[in-house]
C-alpha cells in the first residue's frame, strides 16, 4: 500500500456516491480524501495544490469527469496526477476515449474495496516503475 | 433482518439524494414535453437516471439498476437523435419514472424492490429495439439465464488491461507493442467482469434482441406475497428523518454555543465572587451585563436553531407540475401549473404536513377548477389553463397561494348544494355573505360534483384541508370571481416551536392563550352584560359577541364575575372569553405532552419564574362546551409534579 496520508480528491455530482468512494478509501487505509462536485470545481481545488490521487466520475454537470481528466492532462503542473476514472459504463467507445485522454485506470460502478484497491495498486505500481 | 444492514445510513443519504434527483427530474419531463428536441433537458434526464443507477449498484439493488438502465439508455438515443420521442412514448418514461420512485418507497422499507411492471420493462425494451411502443405481452417466464451467476471478478494478472500502453496506443505513440484493437478487447473485458451485478442483471443493453423475459421471472417468485400495491402504500409512508442543513448554519450554531459557554464561564466565576460576599458595585454590573449578554446568545441561538430546520418550500412544490400534469392529461384538460416563490422558507414539519393539503388543493383546481378546452374557447379563454402554485413569507407569516383561472365558484350554487345536503338550514344559508358561503366547502360531506376517479378517491375532502392547515396554526381562505377562476390563499406561522401567547388569570392560576386568536382585551362591565336567548352577550361596536368565561370552559366553579374580556376570533366564531386579570404576553417555547394531553391542552410552557403553564386549545375547549373538561385535575397534576 502506498502511503495512507497520501490526498485524494473524489469528484462526482452526487454525494452518495461520494461518501461511498470515501468510504471504501477509508476501508483501504485513505483518509486524506477531500470532495469536489463536479470537474470546475475540481480543478479550482486541484490549482490550490496537495492533492496527489484524483478519482473522478465520468458523467457530470458544468464539467464532467472526461472534460477534467484532458484539463489535468494539459495543465503543466497538474498533468503528472494519477486520474482514476469511474464509470457506471464499459462501453468501447468510453474506454478508448478515457484512454486517449491519458486515464490513468478506468474502474465500473459498483466495485467493493478489493476491486477498487487492485486499480490502485496497478496504478501505483505504474509510477513506481515510471 | 433488513435486507440493508449496516448500510442504513448510506440508504438513507441516497434515497434523499435520489428522490430530490428524481423530483427534478419529474419537471424535467414535464418540460421535455413541451420541448421535445431540448438537449439540455435530454442530458439532464439520461444524467438523472444515470445518477440513480449508479448509487443504486452499491446498494445490489439490482431492479432498480434495470430499470434506471432501460430509462437511461432511452434517453441515450434520444438525445442522439436516434429516437423521436413520441406521446406514446412519454407514457413509457412517465411509467418508469413512477416505478423507480415506487422501488425508492421500497427501499424505504428496507426491502429490495420488486421488479418492475414487466408491461413497463417490456415497453422500454420495445422502444430501443426500435418498435414504436406498444402494449408487449407479459414476457413468457423463461428460466434465468447464466448471465445471473456473477461472473468471477477478473484477477490482476489477466484480466486488468496494461493502461499505460493502452495510452500509449491509441495516442499514437511508438512504444505500443499490441495491436489497439487488442488492448481494448481486453480492457472491455476486465470492466465488464468488474460490473458483476449490473452487468448480470441487465438485459443485454440497447439490443432488445434478447427476450426481456430473464430478470423479471426470477424475483417474481421469490416473494409470492408481495405486490406493487404495497410498494405505493410503502412510497406514502416514507417520511425523511433526515435534514440537509447549509454548513454557514450549522457554524452559526456553533459559533452562538461557543459564545454561550464563555459566558456561562463568566457567570460561574461572578457566582463565585458573589459567594464569597463580593457584592460591589462593579461586581453586580458585571454581572448584569454576563445576563444581558447571555439573554441576547441565547435568542439568536434559538433563531439560528431554528433556521436550520427551515427549508425551500420548493423541494415540495417540485412534485407538483407532475401531478397536475398526469391529472390533466386523464381528463383531457389542457393545465400548465406556474410555480413561484419555491425560495421561501418554511420549517421542515410543516412542509410535510403541506404536502398533502396542496396536493389535494392542486388536484381540485385541475378537476373542479379549469374547463375543458372546448368550454375554454367557447368562453374566449385561451384553451390551455393556468394554475399557479405560490409562496411567498409576508411579515412573520407564510403565505401559500394556489389560483386558477378557471370557471369559479357561485356562492349561490354552494349554498344551494349545502342545502341540499342538509349541511345548513334555508334560514342559515340566507344570512350568510359571499366569503361565507364559499367557505362552506370546508364543511364535512360537501362536494359539488359527484365524485370521480382517482382524483377524490384519497379519501381527503376540503374539510380535512382545512383541518390540516389548522393543525399547523394556519387558516385558508378561498376568493372566487365566477368565469375568472379561484384563489385559495393559506395562511401560516413561519415556525410551530414558538408560539406567542398572551397570559391570563383565572384566580391566581396563570394559563396561556395562542396570542393569534386574540383581536383585543376589554373591561367587562356587568351591567352591560345582555341575555340573549339564555346566552350572556356583550355589544362591541354594534357587534352582539357572546361572553364564555373561562372558568366555564374549564369547568371551575365561579367565584365572581370576570373583570376582563378577550375579544377572540377562531376560524369558526368569535367571542368573549371572560378572565380575571392578566399577566402578560410570552413567547412560548411549547413542549409537547406527548402521553398525557388532557382535551383542551395544546402544551405546556414554563414561564420565567419557573412556573408551568398549560397552553389552551380553544378549538377543543370551545367545542366541549356545556361538558366538563378536566383541566382541573390537568393542573392540579402539574403542582404536584
Amino acid at each position: 500500500m502506498a502511503d495512507p496520508k497520501m490526498r485524494f480528491l473524489v469528484v462526482d455530482d452526487f454525494s452518495t456516491m461520494r461518501r461511498i468512494v470515501r468510504n471504501l478509501l477509508k476501508e483501504l487505509g485513505y483518509t486524506n480524501v477531500d470532495e469536489a462536485e463536479d470537474g470546475a470545481i475540481a480543478l479550482q481545488k486541484l490549482q490550490g495544490g496537495g492533492f496527489e490521487f484524483v478519482v473522478t466520475d465520468w458523467n457530470m454537470p458544468n464539467m464532467d469527469g472526461l472534460t477534467l481528466l484532458q484539463t489535468i492532462r494539459a495543465t503543466p503542473n497538474l498533468k503528472h496526477l494519477p486520474v482514476l476514472m469511474i464509470t457506471a459504463e464499459a462501453k468501447k467507445e468510453n474506454i478508448i476515449a478515457a484512454a486517449q485522454a491519458g486515464a490513468s485506470g478506468y474502474i465500473v460502478k459498483p466495485f467493493t474495496a478489493g476491486t477498487l484497491s487492485e486499480k490502485l495498486n496497478k496504478i501505483f505500481e505504474k509510477m513506481g516503475q515510471a | 433482518m433488513s435486507d440493508f444492514s449496516g448500510m442504513e445510513d448510506l440508504l438513507q443519504d441516497f434515497l434523499q439524494e435520489a428522490s430530490d434527483l428524481l423530483s427534478d427530474v419529474d419537471n424535467k419531463l414535464v418540460d421535455l414535453e413541451k420541448m421535445p428536441d431540448d438537449r439540455g433537458l435530454l442530458n439532464d434526464i439520461f444524467r438523472g437516471f444515470h445518477t440513480v443507477k449508479g448509487g443504486a449498484g452499491f446498494l445490489n439493488a439490482t431492479e432498480l439498476v434495470t430499470l434506471c438502465h432501460l430509462t437511461e439508455n432511452l434517453f441515450d438515443r434520444l438525445r442522439n437523435g436516434e429516437l423521436e420521442l413520441t406521446p406514446e412514448l412519454m407514457d413509457v418514461i412517465m411509467a418508469a419514472t413512477k416505478g423507480v420512485r415506487e422501488m425508492f418507497g421500497e427501499l424505504g422499507q428496507m426491502v429490495q424492490p420488486q421488479p418492475a411492471d414487466p408491461d413497463v420493462l417490456a415497453a422500454l425494451q420495445g422502444a430501443l429495439s426500435g418498435d414504436q411502443p406498444v402494449p408487449v405481452a407479459a414476457p413468457a417466464a423463461a428460466p434465468a439465464p447464466a448471465a445471473h451467476e456473477a461472473a468471477p471478478e477478473p484477477s490482476a494478472a489477466t484480466g486488468e488491461p496494461d493502461w499505460s500502453l493502452l495510452h500509449a496506443a491509441v495516442a499514437g505513440q511508438p512504444a505500443a507493442q499490441a495491436p489497439v484493437s487488442e488492448l481494448i478487447t481486453k480492457a472491455e473485458a476486465a470492466a465488464g467482469g468488474i460490473a458483476v451485478t449490473p452487468a448480470a442483471g441487465v438485459p443485454a443493453q440497447a439490443s432488445g434482441q434478447q427476450a426481456p423475459a430473464s430478470p423479471y421471472g426470477r424475483r417474481a417468485t421469490d416473494r409470492p406475497g408481495a405486490q406493487p400495491v404495497n410498494a405505493r402504500r410503502a412510497e406514502e409512508r416514507v417520511r425523511e428523518n433526515t435534514i440537509r442543513v447549509d454548513t454557514s448554519r450549522l457554524d452559526q450554531v456553533l459559533n452562538l454555543s461557543g459564545e454561550i459557554g464563555l459566558t456561562k464561564n463568566r457567570l460561574t466565576s461572578l457566582r463565585a465572587d458573589i459567594l464569597a460576599g463580593k457584592n460591589d458595585s462593579e461586581t453586580l454590573h458585571a454581572l448584569d451585563q454576563a445576563v444581558s449578554q447571555l439573554d441576547l446568545l441565547v435568542s439568536d441561538l434559538q433563531n439560528s436553531v431554528m433556521k436550520t430546520r427551515m427549508q425551500p418550500i420548493g423541494r415540495l412544490f417540485q412534485k407538483y407540475p407532475r401531478i397536475a400534469r398526469d391529472l390533466a392529461r386523464q381528463l383531457g384538460k389542457d393545465v400548465e401549473l406556474v410555480l413561484a416563490g419555491e425560495e421561501t422558507e418554511v420549517d421542515k414539519t410543516m412542509i410535510e404536513d403541506l404536502a398533502d393539503p396542496l396536493i389535494h388543493l392542486i388536484r381540485n383546481a385541475v378537476d373542479h377548477g379549469v374547463e375543458m378546452p372546448a368550454e375554454r374557447q367557447a368562453a374566449g379563454k385561451p384553451s390551455k389553463s393556468l394554475v399557479r402554485l405560490e409562496a411567498r413569507q409576508e411579515g412573520d407569516h407564510i403565505v401559500l397561494i394556489i389560483a386558477d383561472d378557471g370557471k369559479g365558484m357561485s356562492a349561490e350554487r354552494i349554498r344551494a348544494k349545502a342545502i341540499e345536503k342538509g349541511l345548513i338550514s334555508e334560514e342559515e344559508a340566507n344570512t350568510l355573505d359571499e366569503r361565507q358561503s364559499l367557505n362552506l366547502i370546508f364543511l364535512p360531506g360537501f362536494s359539488t360534483k359527484t365524485q370521480i376517479s382517482d382524483v377524490s378517491g384519497r379519501g381527503v375532502g376540503m374539510d380535512v384541508v382545512k383541518t390540516n392547515i389548522q393543525k399547523l396554526n394556519g387558516s385558508i381562505e378561498i376568493r372566487s370571481e365566477p368565469g375568472k377562476g379561484s384563489v385559495f390563499m393559506i395562511s401560516l406561522p413561519l415556525t410551530l416551536a414558538i408560539l406567542p401567547v398572551l397570559l391570563v388569570l383565572l384566580g391566581d392560576q396563570p394559563f396561556a392563550l395562542p396570542l393569534s386568536l386574540v383581536r383585543e382585551i376589554l373591561p367587562i362591565e356587568q351591567s352591560r352584560i345582555q341575555e340573549v336567548g339564555g346566552k350572556e352577550t356583550l355589544v362591541v361596536r354594534g357587534e352582539v359577541l357572546p361572553v364564555i368565561t373561562l372558568s366555564r370552559l374549564l369547568g371551575w366553579p365561579r367565584e365572581h364575575y370576570p373583570e376582563y374580556g378577550v375579544f377572540m376570533q377562531t376560524a369558526e366564531r368569535s367571542f368573549i372569553l371572560g378572565v380575571d386579570s392578566f399577566a402578560g404576553r410570552d413567547d412560548a417555547v411549547i413542549k409537547s405532552l406527548e402521553d398525557f394531553r388532557p382535551k383542551g391542552v395544546a402544551g405546556v410552557t414554563t414561564l420565567s419564574n419557573g412556573q408551568i403553564v398549560l397552553i389552551l386549545d380553544m378549538k377543543e375547549l370551545l367545542s366541549d362546551i356545556g361538558q366538563h373538561v378536566d383541566i382541573g385535575s390537568a393542573v392540579r397534576a402539574l403542582d404536584f409534579a
